[in-house]
This record gives C-alpha cells, sequence and structure tokens, in this order.
C-alpha cells in the first residue's frame, strides 16, 4: 500500500461538509417529528457491540463488519445494522415495561467496502421497528408509516415492491427436491439473475412440470388483487399465506389514496435473510440504487429467546439526499466586524439581529487575514466603529 | 412514456444488438453505428442510446445513468455489479478457458496463470483447490505462455483461431458466455410498465430463432 496522505480518510468514509450536514439535519428533525406523531419513541444504542452477540446475529455479512478488540480481549463490531441492537434491547428490556413496542432511530451504521473506495462504509439510516404484533395490521402500519414518511419528506416519485418470503420458500420448496435447490434459486432471485435461474432449472434433474411451474414465478408481476391465480401453487396448509397478503392489500388499499405506487412481486427476495413474512424495497427515481427496505423478522428475536412478531423498515439517508429536490436554504447571514473600541457595541447589535433570526458571525477586524475574500461569504457585513455602523 | 436510456457496448457486439432490434421491430435510425456520436437518440421509439466500452456498460446500469444495457456474461462474471440480469440475448456466443502450450503441465513451485479476467479466474482456481499466482494483462493474452510469463492463460475463445496460429491448446472449458439485457434496479421497478413492454418484445423476437 501507498504511504498515507494527510488529506486521506479511511476507506468508504466520508466527511458531511456544513451544507449537505443541514440537509441532514432537516431530513432528521422532519422525519422524527412526522415519526413521533406515530407514536415511536426514538432511542440511541451504542456504535460498539459485541461480536458474540449482535455480529453473529445481524443479516449482514461477516466480511462486511468492521471488527476491533477491546482491552479485555473480546471482539468488538462497529454496529452493521440498528436493527438487531434495538432487538436487543426490546428482548432484555424494554418488552416487559411496553408490549407492543415502537420505536425509531436515525444513526449511523457501519458495513466495510471491499469495491470502488468511495462507496460509503458508514452512513446514517433512518428507521422504525414495531415489535411485539404478529397481525398484518402492524405490516400495513409500517408500509403505509414508509410511504407517509417519504411524502413528508418531499420525495415525488417512488414505487413500493412487496413480497413475501414466506410466499416463496413455500412456492420454491413445493416444486424441487430438496432445500439445496431451494437456495441456489432463492439466491438467483436475490440477484435477479433471471438468466441464471432458468439456466440453473435446466440442469436440475426436475420434472418438467416442476421447472415450468417455477419458470411462472418469472413471468409472474402480480398485478393488484389477481393473487387468487397463485393460491395454485400452494399447498392447502399454505393458503393462509395468500389470506394474509390479500389482507394486507385490504389494509394498504383502506389507508392508500394512490394505491399505483404499490405493486406485489412474489419472487423478490432478500439479502437479508432474517425476513420471515413480508418484505418490501423502495425505489425512487433519481437514484440508480434502492433507497430502503424493510420486512417482518419475527426469526431474529428467536435468537434473543424472544417469540414475538416484528416488522420495520430502513431508509438510508445518503440516497434520500440524491433523490430529494435541492433544498435552498433561506437563511440570512450576517457579518459584524469589530475593532478595539466598538466591541461592546457590536455584542448589542449582534443580539438584537439575532432575536430577529438573523445568522449572525461576529469577528474582530484585526484577525482577519483576507477582508475582501471573507466578506463575500455573507449576505450582508457590517463594520461596527465607535462612531457608529457602515453597512456595505 | 416514459424515455429510456440504453448503454450499448461498442464494436462487434453492438452491430449483433443492433440487427436484434431493428429486428424485433424497433425503429432505429441507420446511421448510429457508424457515426461518432456517444449518445444517439432514436425519436420514434423515445430511447436514447450510450455507446460505452464493453466493460463500462455495467457501470453505467448499476449507478442508473442508464436503464438498460447490454453487457457480456464474461465482463458481468468479473465485476459482479448490483445489476437485474433479464435477458440471454444469444447473440456474441463464446466461452472463457484455460489454455497453454501443447503437452505441458503447470509448474509445481509457483504456477501462474495470465488473464484479462483475474476474478474469473482466481474463482476457477480456487473451486479446482489449486492455489495459483494471477498476471493481470491487459490484451494479447496469448503472449504470455509463448515468452514463459504464465503456464497457462484463462481467456475468451470464440473460433480458437487465435490460440491455434500462436501453438496453444485449449485445456479446460470454464463457462459459456453470451451477451446479456441488464437492468437497474431502480428502473426495473419505477419504469417497470415500460420496460416489460420492452423486454417482451425482444423476447418475442428471441423465440422466433
Amino acid at each position: 500500500m501507498s504511504k498515507i496522505q494527510m488529506f486521506e480518510k479511511p476507506l468508504g468514509m466520508r466527511d458531511s461538509f456544513p451544507e449537505v450536514n443541514e440537509q441532514k439535519e432537516s431530513i432528521r428533525s422532519i422525519a422524527r417529528d412526522f415519526i413521533r406523531t406515530k407514536g415511536y419513541d426514538f432511542i440511541k444504542t451504542p456504535s460498539v457491540e459485541y461480536f458474540e452477540t449482535i455480529g453473529k446475529a445481524s443479516a449482514i455479512d461477516e466480511s462486511s463488519l468492521f471488527k476491533l478488540v477491546d482491552n479485555q480481549g473480546e471482539m468488538l463490531v462497529l454496529r452493521p445494522d440498528m436493527t438487531t441492537p434495538i432487538a436487543r434491547i426490546a428482548a432484555s428490556k424494554l418488552l416487559k415495561e411496553k408490549n407492543p413496542l415502537r420505536l425509531a432511530y436515525y444513526a449511523d451504521v457501519f458495513r466495510a467496502q471491499q469495491r470502488e473506495g468511495g462507496r460509503p462504509a458508514e452512513f446514517e439510516q433512518l428507521g422504525l421497528e414495531l415489535v411485539g404484533d404478529f397481525s398484518p395490521y402492524a405490516d400495513s402500519e409500517i408500509i403505509y408509516t414508509a410511504i407517509e414518511l417519504l411524502k413528508a419528506l418531499g420525495v415525488e416519485s417512488f414505487q413500493i415492491t412487496i413480497g413475501h418470503a414466506e410466499i416463496l420458500t413455500a412456492f420454491l420448496t413445493n416444486n424441487t427436491d430438496n432445500t439445496k435447490q431451494v437456495e441456489m434459486l432463492r439466491q438467483l432471485l436475490v440477484e435477479k439473475n433471471l438468466v441464471g435461474f432458468s439456466q440453473k432449472l435446466e440442469s436440475m434433474n426436475l420434472l418438467e412440470e416442476q421447472k415450468e411451474r417455477l419458470m411462472k414465478i418469472i413471468d409472474y408481476t402480480i398485478e393488484s388483487n389477481t393473487f387468487t391465480d397463485f393460491r395454485q401453487f400452494l399447498n392447502d396448509d399454505q393458503q393462509y399465506l395468500i389470506d394474509q397478503v390479500e389482507e394486507l392489500q385490504n389494509l394498504l388499499e383502506f389507508q392508500l389514496n394512490d394505491f399505483s405506487i404499490v405493486s406485489f412481486d412474489f419472487s423478490l427476495a432478500s439479502h437479508m435473510s432474517y425476513y420471515t413474512g413480508m418484505l418490501f424495497e423502495i425505489h425512487a427515481a433519481g437514484s440508480g440504487f434502492s433507497i430502503g427496505n424493510g420486512g417482518r423478522y419475527d426469526e431474529l428475536f428467536k435468537k434473543f429467546d424472544e417469540k414475538v412478531g416484528a416488522t420495520g423498515f430502513g431508509i438510508r439517508v445518503d440516497r434520500l439526499l440524491e433523490v430529494l429536490p435541492k433544498q435552498i436554504i433561506k437563511e440570512k447571514h450576517t457579518l459584524l466586524l469589530f475593532d478595539k473600541g466598538s466591541f461592546s457595541k457590536a455584542n448589542v447589535l449582534a443580539e438584537a439581529r439575532r432575536n430577529a433570526s438573523e445568522y449572525v458571525t461576529l469577528q474582530y477586524i484585526e484577525s482577519v487575514n483576507d477582508l475582501e475574500a471573507f466578506k463575500q461569504i455573507f449576505d450582508e457585513v457590517v463594520i461596527v466603529s465607535e462612531g457608529g455602523s457602515l453597512r456595505e | 412514456m416514459n424515455e429510456l436510456t440504453i448503454a450499448m457496448p461498442k464494436g462487434r457486439i453492438f452491430e449483433e444488438a443492433y440487427k436484434l432490434f431493428v429486428q424485433a421491430g424497433f425503429n432505429l435510425p441507420a446511421e448510429i453505428s457508424d457515426s461518432r456520436k456517444l449518445i444517439v437518440e432514436a425519436p420514434d421509439e423515445r430511447i436514447q442510446f450510450i455507446l460505452a466500452k464493453p466493460m463500462d456498460v455495467p457501470v453505467y446500469v448499476e449507478h442508473g445513468v442508464a436503464d438498460i444495457g447490454i453487457a457480456g456474461k464474461d465482463v458481468l462474471l468479473e465485476q459482479h455489479r448490483d445489476v437485474h440480469e433479464l435477458l440471454d440475448l444469444h447473440i456474441s456466443n463464446c466461452y472463457i478457458a484455460t489454455a497453454g502450450i501443447p503437452n505441458t503441465k503447470m509448474n509445481e513451485i509457483a504456477p501462474r496463470v495470465a488473464t484479462k479476467y483475474p476474478r474469473i479466474a482466481t474463482n476457477f482456481y480456487k473451486e479446482k483447490g489449486e492455489q495459483v499466482e494471477i498476471i493481470e494483462l491487459n490484451g494479447s493474452i496469448e503472449l504470455a505462455p509463448m515468452i514463459g510469463l504464465a503456464d497457462r492463460i484463462v481467456d475468451i475463445v470464440s473460433t480458437g483461431q487465435t490460440l491455434k496460429e500462436n501453438g496453444l491448446v485449449e485445456y479446460e472449458k470454464i463457462v459459456s458466455i453470451s451477451s446479456r439485457l441488464i437492468v437497474n434496479p431502480v428502473s426495473y421497478r419505477v419504469k417497470s410498465e415500460r420496460i416489460n413492454i420492452f423486454v417482451a418484445q425482444l423476447k418475442n423476437e428471441l423465440n422466433k430463432r
């Protein structure tokens, strides 16, 4: 490796300069106000957790974890997601006080990048978790809140694609001979490698009718209210899964004015392996990458010895920034320059202007090297002297 | 209807893909291929073509500056980009294989493999359980065994003519290659209707063949 230069940061780490930082703050405050009106409480968790607990329970691949060792020799990780730490807190403490539990977070998560150094390895995530509820009402609350939140933030054009982890597993299992085949096919669906999917089917030793049915899932983009067609692919004891999705659809249709932003796709599979029920992805025009995803993850709580239902979503703030229209922040920045004799007068003037919601910088004039360049940065410059104020 | 942006690889694949599009019924301007322009419009279809290096097509599509792209499976295997692979276009068919000087074995102490595809080569030898040194070259890979830089090469073979002319033989076939239609995951959802129609039209033509 070449010598590290003074300006360099570790791979994937980014600075947030004032302008971007303000945009993030504004997202945070809009989101916070909105989410709290829905009865969710914000929570913070440590940046560093044990590898043995959070690191292993997290759905993030081990190769993406930042690992370190503490002074006792314990392996630690920088938290790779927020869902797992929240599950830890909920299982060990908060669920005993409030059940069902509604929690929200806005936090940095860390995922090491192997490719293209510029990709962020630390980024802010904004999300909700609803713990202690198995019902479709909880699922629809999460999806509906995600939609409302995006609208509140000003995201104009986005799509929600809903799938169901258990339906996909049932469908794949019904038409293959073993779990190894199920896993191979699911992995190809996660990558949405449809060419690979059909080639893999050809190479598998399956009945023709099984292959035919499996191919159908590729072409099966479900327009709303045609789930009934899909029922034929599931056994009698699996029909309740379709009932669940239908109920979810009914609830969402009731809540949403415009249902066209929601579509269902049973071939949707996630790299987050812990999803057990409905799962969804959020795509918005303006970013080439998905801006968020969510779903039901009851399974995760088993790792913390709890049997509760849990559902939630997370949105990446850096991707959100790409999608949102550039905000023009209308703020007036004023520079008050004072010299030795005018300090007290400048203070009085600054106070008055701050009370009038101006952003006032108070600066001793002799300390500025390049006065002309410095003045350029501000909307208004006032030089305060003993005799009076000179406005420029 | 929304405009679609399609990233096309310049060169041989472009010619074949262009022919396929026209046969599938798309009304494309005739001068696309011999123009030196990097962005070409097909106004009748509301399609914009970006002409790119074959290796760069998946990059454009992954970042979403192109909704759709045409890329060789070799490039997709080498780069592992986050794109959806929707159709096998069955054009530019060839395969990746190992080759070397006839009747030779890999050097036992320091086995070396020269290739333009370090990732594919690494994975292949890893799966075979052999630890080899991979030497990345950008072209004229066949030189490597001839001048003693490597024992084997991993490269694309279409007719085998280049290998033959340079006195090399093929040893193992690694994977079949053809051109694929790839789609950006966000475009796939946000412009789904438009893309589904586009894909169906191509699929229709491919099924006839």
